[in-house]
Order: structure tokens, then C-alpha cells, then sequence
């Protein structure tokens, strides 16, 4: 391009790039001037409404408050909870609770006693990370209670981290699946449980009886009756198992 | 006029009515397109707010060995801050020593399912185990005790630009005063551009010879950060002229305002940017902004002009000095008092340690942006405010690290053949650490340098995992029996000589290391001192289908041919798969899932997404036991026993691993509570020359020592159903008072051997006293 041209053309350009600016700092002043004008946790799902397969684990958002930590309960302050033994409904009689085929016709032990207090079973022998465990387990179990337990599964998480060996941790790992609705992964946490648990009737029974609550919201009536019947045979005073077996035989009278 | 003047006043009027019309026509359009940029950001004034990756949190508890110099470091890292009396506010500690004692205040910190509020506590020790927890406020005592968890690094497109947003209602009026008072005091007289400041400014800077002032209203310097770069040209400032007024004609002073206060960048912490009011209170004084002191406030006003060369980071006098400026005009402004100037003058300004953030786990990071990407696109990653929390140990990653790049560079001082030229053809490694019992991914180094090759061989580099793989072979054999097939002990004699294996009309010749064999030798042994061709025949007699099938069920996830080398390794896995299956045994049978993310929260705070542990039982915890009780013997007595003389002596089980043609060296190894997995060689499958006990296991000990130093000493405990007793490690019965080593072998109960050790008998003497 001709030099001559090329500089004429840009000085025109940067006249009218200045021009407008001009004009536009112009109209802008002119106009500025003038005046301007709770979380709710799922409850256990009824027996009639149960889903067959596991449904897509519910995530709802925990609502966010600002709480000042607490302490972990101290020892006395056991809260009485489901697990513990009550006195049996009169409709429910022992003698009523099916017999797994193939097993011994043993008559039904007396009701254990009650060994649920995760607190009780910490002593001066027990190790500083079972009874770390231990604590957080019993802080996980009020949760679940309270029906949080969503915020009790990142407390038990923590059980299994300090000590993979304590067994109530993995089993209230099942028992917040199972309220949260994921039955095939409380089935395999109990499965864990029990593998750990030994000689210990009273919750060998609480793991057969909430095996049994899995099965029955599986769809699994069978299975959930040989778990449940399991649990009695276990421990005959376990209250899980006593209820859901009332309930199976109240609904379903013409099959037995 | 003559007819030509006429005509050249003619085609002049023309002209420039031309360019007059032109230029009205241009700046009308111009500014049309200013004001819309302009209204999209005031309108959508959308700041990218990075995500931000956490480690897991540290959880104390009563009994816990802490080792006080690495908390402290940790505390260190998260910001607190030690002092000489007891902590009055938050981020402050005190160590005292006999008796020891330490004092926190702890950070709020909002974790994934509530906000917790800081508070005081106090941690008791009596040597270094912790022994009493109490909050400092009340005196009630705690039995556990969560520390936040660290902040690894952002997820950021360019650059990372700390801040969090907030409402003009929230900003003290003091801050707001106090800026307006040093960066544009006739903010409510102008309308966008202050010609009185201009004009000001010019003589100053005429006066001085260089430009020492700006005239920049607040708005200019807005419109500045938000559209345009800091470049010194008259089309800019122009530009950002038109742009103040147009936003003061359409926005309120308000609105303004506080697009300022978020927008205004104030400091730099490493790559992190830190941008507006509140995260520069919290960057500068750990505090929120209505907890400031008219000194921090006038410090935070003054740092606008320069916040890199004020920092009090950089210079406390430098700072004290600034402050001062703002604290004088704050008073001459009557915004304070003269009391309230003279205490301010007072404070005392303390030089903090500057703490960046490095990200020193760029491998994990990568990782986890895989597995995120998955659920959420990059924008949101980046630009969304999403915050992670993973299972990373820090303090484990850091170690990782550190080990993995001295024990290569030792390699190659012991070994100068390893040295090789070029890039591409350096000695590399890897190191994948696990929790056995959850499947939290706890550390990954997945090269020697993550900035010459981002290649993540912990996951990506698919190995022949050699012997790593014989467990697999001797698990199958144990399970046989109870399956129908051949029943196998830790005490059944194997031929360990040479042998033919004939299968599909071809045959395989598995030979031993050094081409030595131990003629016949228990299981135990074979699997201890790693014997090809012992291992073998077990795989012949159980069946190659059969162990492939458990590693499958242990947790490998590549395909594997089920073909007589399989026993011997010859199939292509990842070190994390090989952590995967190993952790299955070390948690008594019970598979877990890989778990790096944990939780996933918004901007808001809203849980996105969490993962929970995911377990699965899939085999018996007797038989993981009894694998376990066997490869404790690799480090007891085996191929792995020089972990034990250099001195990592907890109970722990692990196996060696070298391929055949020496390209790969593998250690796994692990405690109940940790495993990590090891391998070193080249990436182009060039020759290695060494053993797993050679490469590996060094690399291996070195980081267990130091892992798990100071942690609670564990061991695997035995389920019920099995039974353990001295048996004699030669002739595999019950041992004799006469045997001289003794080794406690388990069996499942009703399994172990009934006969004494026909090798060292016990004399009719003994007899009575033995039985």
C-alpha cells in the first residue's frame, strides 16, 4: 500500500475514533447528570410399601447450622433404645416362631440379657482404640435414634477407621444403610459383623434380626423369616425379630 | 467568494459533517456496546470461585500417640498459630511441657454435615499418648476430638482467585468508610469520574516528575478490574471513563460499592489469589470482618494500593507504616476518634509465617479430577465453588513422596547402570497407599516427578506383577479343599523341583530364581522364599481357572488368561489393583471400594454427592487370616526379611514381586490399619536388573517406618474357627521341645496335624514333661 495512503487513512481513522469518543464522554456526562431513578431423615419404610430391588441411595442435602461440637455422652447416660430387651407382646408367644428346616427343634432359650450399652463393655483393659471406637459408635447409635442417619454414617465410618475391628461399628454401619434404604449394603456390613462378633448371642441376634428387616424390604419374605427365626433361636427375648414375626403372621394367617 | 473557494467550502462542510455524523453514528454504537457489558457483569456479577480439594480430617482421641512436633507442624499448616499465653482466639495454641499440655482454639469450619464453631479445648498428655481431652471453655471433658481437615489445592481455570462474596450489609461501616476515606473520598460527589482528582493528581504528578498518584474514582478502578488489564494507555483510561459513567448511570452507589468491596484484589498466598474484603480480614488476620480492630481495618484499607509491597507478610514495617497513613486520615476525616487513633497507633502489628498452599499431591489430584469429571464438567470444577473432602493423609502423601524420590536416586547410586540418558528413559516408581478396612486411598505418588511426566503409574501403567501374584495361587489352594478339590494346609509338602507342565499340546517350564529348588518344602516355604516351581504345581493341582477366579474376587479388575504363567505373574495389572486385592486380606476377607472423594459440597453448602464405604465379604476372615499369618513369614523369614534389619518390626504381612525378565520390582505390603504397594522399573519395559527385595521393599520400609511411627502397634487377630500351634517349619508337625525354630502356624480348627516333629523327637526323658 502507498505509504501516503496508508497514513491518511489512519489519520482519518483515529479523527473519527477520537470524534466519537468525544461525542460519546459528551452524551454520557449530559445524561449522568441528570436524576436517576431440615434435613428429614427417610423413616423406615412400612412393611406393606417395601420396594423389591434396592432403590438409588436417597442423598438429600443435611441442612447446614451451626452447632457448638459436643462432648461425647458420658457413660451413665445410657439411652434406652429398640435393641433392649421388653416384655413380650401377649399376641407373640415363642412357641409360634418357625423352625429353620434342618436345624435342631431346641427348646427356646430364656431371653438374654440385656448387652447393647457399647459404653459398658469399655474397662481399664479395653484399648484406647477400641474404646475411641467404642464411643463414637454409641455417639453414631443416638444419631440413628435421633433419625439422622445420614450425618451417624460419617460418625460410624470413623468407628472402622480407628479400630477395624470392632463389630458394632460395622453393625450400626448396617443399621444406617438399612434406614437410608440401601438393603444390599447393610446386608454385607452385617455380614462383616458377624464375622467379627464371637460368642456373643445377644448381638449375633441383633444381626439376624436386622438381616431379617433387609430381607423383608428385599422382598424376601423367606430369607427374612429364617433370619428372623435365627435370632430368636439366638436370643428369644430379641424384640426386632418377636415383631417382624407377629406382623408376618398377623398378615399372612391362611399360609401357616 | 469565487465559484472554487465555494466548492472547496463546500466539500470541507461536507466532510466534516460526514465525520461529525460518522463519529456520533461510531460512539453511539461504542457506547451501546460498553453499556452492555457493563449490565451483563452487574447483573450477573458471577466471580469464578475455584473448587477446593480437603484431605480427610485428623481425628484425636484419648489413648492416640501424637508426635508433637509433626502436630505442630500440622496446626502449622492449617493456619494456627502458636503464643505465649493461653489462646484467646481462634487459631491460636500454646505447648506447655511438664506436665505437657496443649491448648487450641479451634477454627469454625463448616464440614460436609454440619458447621462447627471453634472453640477452646485442651489436650493433656503423659508421654506422647493423649490422656485427657477437655473444651477449654467449660471444663467437660471430650472423648474424641476432629481437626479440620487441610486444604490441598484449588481447581481454578488460569488463575486462582480467592474470595468469598459478600452483601454490602455485611462490611462494618468502618471498613467501608475507611476505604472510601484513602482510595476516593468524594465517591458520593462524582459520577463516575472526579475531574477534581484528576486535576489533583496531575500536579502532583507533574510536581514530582513521574506519576506517584492516580486520579482513579473507585468506580474507574471497578470497571478496571473487572473488564480491562492494568495496562498505562490513554484508549484505556478513556475506555474505563466511559465505563464508570455508564455504570454510574444505570447502578446505584450501593450497588457499586459492593461489587468493590468482592472485586478488589488484596494479596497473594502462593497461586492463590486473594480477592475482596472478607478473604483478605481472613488471609491477614484470620478473622471475620466485623471482628477487625480499627488498626486491622485501616491496614486492610491501605493494602488497596499496593497489597503485595504493604503486606505485613512481606514487611511489618512497611505495613505499620501504611496504617498509619489511613489511621491519620481517618482521623482528620473525624471518621474516628482521637482515642480510637491513639489505640490504633498501639496495636501491635505480629509477622505471621506466610503458609501456601503447594498442592503436594498433584498425583491424587489428578486422580480425583478423573473420578469427578465423571459427575461434574470442568467449568463447574473450576468456576463453581464446589468443595471437596477426601480420604488424603497429607502427612502420608508428603512421606510417600519423599521416600519414593530417595529411594530411586539411592538406586541409582548403588546401581549407576540404572542412570540412563534422556527423559524418557528414567528410573521411575510408584507408591499407592490404602486404609485395608474403609479402601480410603491415603496417598498416591504416581512418578518420580510430576512436572517432567504427569503419567500416573499407580493407575495407568499396566505391569506384570510377577511373585506379587503367587498369594492369589496358595489362597486358591487353601479354599480347595472346602470346594471339592485337593485339600491344602500351610503345612502340606510341595515338590519344589524342576517340572513340566503340559497343557492345549504345549508345554511350560516355570524355573526358580538362580534355577535352585528345595526339593520337597511346605507351603509355607515355598510361598515365604517365593518358589516358581512349587508354586506351580499348586496352581496345576487347584486349577488356573480357580485362582484366577479369586484374584477376580479379591479385587483385580484387568482381564487375566487363565494360562499356566498366570501362577507366576505373567498377566498385566495396575499397583492399585494389586492394593485393591492385597487390602482384601489385611481386612479379614472383606473387599472395600477404592474411596478417594468422600463428600462433594456447593457454593452453599449443599451435599452434591457422598460416598460412602462400600464393603463386601468374599472370603472367609479364616482364610484371610491364614494367608495373612503366611505372608508375615515373607517379612519374618522370606524374601522380604531385610525389611526387618532395617528396622520396621511391626507385625506385618507382604510379598515380594520380580518379573521374570527383571523389568518389574514390586513390594506390597501391609499392617492390619495400612498397606501400601510399591513398584519400580522404566517405563519403556527396558530391563531392570534387580529384585523386588532389592528395589521395592527398600522404598517400602522406609515408608512404613516413618508412616506408621508413633501409631498404635496391631496385629491380626485371629477369627474364631481357628486354631494356632508350634509347628516345626522343616518337617511341617507339631513341634518339639528339640525344634529348633518354632513357627505358630494357623489352621481352621480340626485341620492342624496331629504328629510331632519326627526331625527333633523328644527323648524318653522329655516325653513326660512334653505331653
Amino acid at each position: 500500500m502507498n505509504p501516503v495512503f496508508a497514513a491518511m487513512n489512519f489519520a482519518s481513522t483515529r479523527k473519527l475514533f477520537i470524534g466519537g469518543l468525544a461525542a460519546s464522554m459528551v452524551i454520557i456526562f449530559a445524561q449522568s447528570c441528570a436524576p436517576r431513578p431440615p434435613y428429614r431423615p427417610p423413616a423406615p419404610p412400612p412393611a406393606s410399601a417395601l420396594p423389591v430391588t434396592e432403590p438409588p441411595a436417597p442423598v438429600s442435602p443435611p441442612p447446614v447450622q451451626e452447632t457448638v461440637r459436643k462432648p461425647l455422652p458420658q457413660e451413665p447416660k445410657i439411652k434406652e433404645q429398640n435393641l433392649k430387651s421388653k416384655p413380650l407382646p401377649p399376641s407373640v408367644a415363642l412357641k409360634e416362631v418357625p423352625k429353620e428346616p434342618g436345624l435342631p427343634t431346641e427348646p427356646a432359650p430364656s431371653p438374654l440379657p440385656d448387652d447393647s450399652s457399647l459404653l459398658a463393655k469399655i474397662t481399664q483393659g479395653t484399648s484406647p482404640q477400641r474404646a475411641a471406637s467404642l464411643r463414637l459408635t454409641e455417639e453414631g447409635r443416638k444419631l440413628l435414634d435421633a433419625g439422622d442417619p445420614a450425618k451417624a454414617l460419617t460418625r460410624l465410618e470413623k468407628t472402622i477407621v480407628i479400630d477395624s475391628t470392632n463389630p458394632y461399628g460395622y453393625f450400626y454401619l448396617a443399621k444406617a444403610q438399612y434406614l437410608m434404604g440401601r438393603y444390599k449394603q447393610s446386608l454385607t456390613f452385617l455380614d462383616v459383623a458377624e464375622s467379627r462378633l464371637s460368642a456373643e448371642p445377644f448381638w449375633l441376634a441383633e444381626v439376624q434380626a436386622l438381616r431379617g428387616e433387609n430381607y423383608r424390604a428385599l422382598g424376601m419374605a423367606e430369607k427374612a423369616e429364617d433370619s428372623y427365626a435365627q435370632a430368636l433361636r439366638l436370643n428369644s427375648g430379641n424384640r426386632t425379630a418377636l415383631e417382624a414375626l407377629s406382623r408376618l403372621h398377623e398378615s399372612q394367617p391362611a399360609s401357616r | 467568494m469565487n465559484k472554487s473557494k465555494f466548492r472547496i467550502f463546500s466539500i470541507s462542510l461536507v466532510a466534516l459533517l460526514f465525520v461529525t455524523s460518522s463519529g456520533l453514528v461510531f460512539g453511539s454504537w461504542y457506547l451501546k456496546r460498553l453499556e452492555q457489558t457493563v449490565t451483563n457483569k452487574f447483573e450477573d456479577p458471577k466471580w469464578p470461585l475455584p473448587g477446593k480439594i480437603y484431605s480427610d480430617s485428623y481425628l484425636i482421641y484419648v489413648g492416640i500417640n501424637l508426635r508433637i512436633d509433626e502436630f505442630k507442624d500440622k496446626l502449622r499448616r492449617l493456619g494456627y498459630r502458636e503464643t505465649q499465653t493461653a489462646p484467646k482466639a481462634q487459631g491460636e495454641y500454646r505447648y506447655r511441657q511438664a506436665p505437657a499440655v496443649l491448648q487450641i482454639y479451634l477454627h469454625d469450619f463448616v464440614y460436609p454435615t454440619e458447621a462447627f464453631k471453634g472453640f477452646p479445648v485442651r489436650i493433656a498428655f503423659e508421654g506422647s499418648a493423649v490422656s485427657r481431652i477437655e473444651n477449654g471453655a467449660t471444663g467437660e471433658e471430650m472423648f474424641s476430638l476432629e481437626l479440620e481437615p487441610e486444604l490441598v489445592t484449588g481447581l481454578y481455570d488460569r488463575t486462582w482467585q480467592e474470595r468469598r462474596v459478600v452483601k454490602l450489609a455485611e462490611v462494618p461501616p468502618l471498613v467501608v468508610k475507611a476505604i472510601l476515606a484513602i482510595e476516593d473520598e468524594r465517591f458520593y460527589q462524582h459520577h463516575g469520574i472526579d475531574p477534581v482528582s484528576v486535576l489533583r493528581a496531575l500536579w502532583v504528578n507533574i510536581r514530582s516528575g513521574g506519576v506517584v498518584q492516580g486520579g482513579s474514582t473507585l468506580t474507574q478502578q471497578l470497571m478496571k478490574n473487572f473488564f480491562l488489564g492494568d495496562e498505562r494507555t490513554l484508549k484505556r483510561k478513556i475506555k474505563e471513563a466511559l465505563m464508570a459513567l455508564i455504570a454510574e448511570r444505570k447502578y446505584t452507589k450501593a450497588e457499586i460499592l459492593e461489587n468493590y468491596l468482592n472485586e478488589i484484589y488484596l494479596g497473594q498466598r502462593g497461586s492463590q489469589g486473594i480477592y475482596g474484603v472478607w478473604e483478605a480480614a481472613q488471609f491477614y488476620f484470620s478473622k471475620p470482618l466485623n471482628e477487625l480492630t480499627v488498626g486491622e481495618t485501616a491496614l486492610l484499607a491501605g493494602l488497596i494500593r499496593a497489597p503485595n509491597r504493604l503486606s505485613p507478610y512481606r514487611s511489618v514495617d512497611a505495613a505499620v507504616k501504611r496504617r498509619n497513613v489511613v489511621l491519620a486520615k481517618l482521623v482528620e476525616d473525624k471518621i474516628i476518634t482521637t482515642r480510637q487513633y491513639e489505640a490504633a497507633l498501639r496495636e501491635k502489628l505480629l509477622r505471621r509465617e506466610l503458609i501456601k498452599v503447594t498442592n503436594d499431591a498433584p498425583f491424587y489430584v489428578d486422580f480425583l479430577r478423573r473420578e469427578l469429571s465423571e459427575n461434574y464438567s470442568n467449568t463447574v470444577l473450576t468456576a463453581e465453588g464446589l468443595r471437596i473432602f477426601t480420604s488424603l493423609d497429607l502427612q502420608m502423601q508428603r512421606i510417600a513422596e519423599r521416600t519414593l524420590s530417595e529411594g530411586l536416586k539411592k538406586l541409582e547410586e548403588s546401581y549407576p547402570n540404572l542412570r540412563r540418558k534422556g527423559e524418557d528413559d528414567s528410573l521411575e516408581g510408584a507408591i499407592v497407599v490404602l486404609r485395608p478396612q474403609t479402601g480410603e486411598i491415603k496417598a498416591m505418588v504416581g512418578g518420580r516427578s510430576y512436572q517432567l511426566s504427569q503419567f500416573n503409574r499407580v493407575f495407568q501403567a499396566k505391569r506384570q506383577p510377577g511373585s506379587v501374584f503367587k498369594p492369589f495361587v496358595y489362597l486358591a489352594a487353601l479354599m480347595s479343599g472346602a470346594e471339592g478339590g485337593k485339600k491344602f494346609t500351610p503345612v502340606t509338602m510341595l515338590d519344589d523341583s524342576p517340572f513340566v507342565w503340559d497343557y492345549d499340546g504345549q508345554q511350560w517350564q516355570p524355573g526358580n530364581y538362580n534355577d535352585e529348588y528345595f526339593g520337597t518344602v511346605t507351603l509355607r516355604r515355598a510361598l515365604e522364599k517365593s518358589l516358581n516351581s512349587a508354586t506351580a504345581r499348586v496352581a496345576r493341582d487347584v486349577g488356573i481357572a480357580r485362582v484366577r477366579d479369586i484374584a477376580h474376587r479379591l479385587g483385580i479388575q484387568s482381564s487375566l488368561p487363565a494360562v499356566p504363567s498366570l501362577a507366576l505373574g505373567a498377566a498385566e495389572v495396575t499397583p492399585l489393583e494389586v492394593a485393591v486385592a492385597f487390602s482384601t486380606l489385611a481386612n479379614n476377607g472383606v473387599r472395600t471400594r477404592p474411596l478417594t472423594v468422600k463428600q462433594v459440597l456447593d457454593a452453599n453448602g449443599h451435599m452434591l454427592e457422598k460416598r460412602d464405604i462400600r464393603v463386601e465379604k468374599v472370603i472367609s476372615p479364616q482364610m484371610a487370616f491364614i494367608m495373612n499369618n503366611l505372608l508375615k513369614g515373607v517379612l519374618d523369614r522370606g524374601t522380604g526379611e531385610y525389611a526387618r534389619r532395617w528396622g520396621f518390626t511391626r507385625p506385618a504381612a507382604g510379598k515380594t514381586g520380580t518379573t521374570n525378565d527383571y523389568k518389574d520390582a514390586w513390594f506390597v505390603g501391609y499392617t492390619p490399619d495400612l498397606l501400601a504397594v510399591v513398584w519400580v522399573g522404566f517405563d519403556n519395559q527396558s530391563k531392570l536388573g534387580l529384585s523386588g527385595a532389592q528395589a521395592a521393599l527398600p522404598i517400602w520400609t522406609e515408608f512404613m517406618k516413618r508412616a506408621t511411627a508413633g501409631t498404635p502397634v496391631t496385629d491380626f487377630v485371629p477369627p474364631p474357627g481357628i486354631k494356632i500351634v508350634d509347628i516345626d517349619p522343616l518337617s511341617g508337625q507339631l513341634a518339639t521341645p528339640n525344634c529348633p525354630t518354632v513357627v505358630h502356624e494357623a489352621f481352621i480348627e480340626g485341620d492342624e496335624p496331629t504328629v510331632t516333629c519326627p526331625l527333633h523327637p523328644v527323648s524318653s526323658l522329655q516325653v513326660s514333661k512334653f505331653e
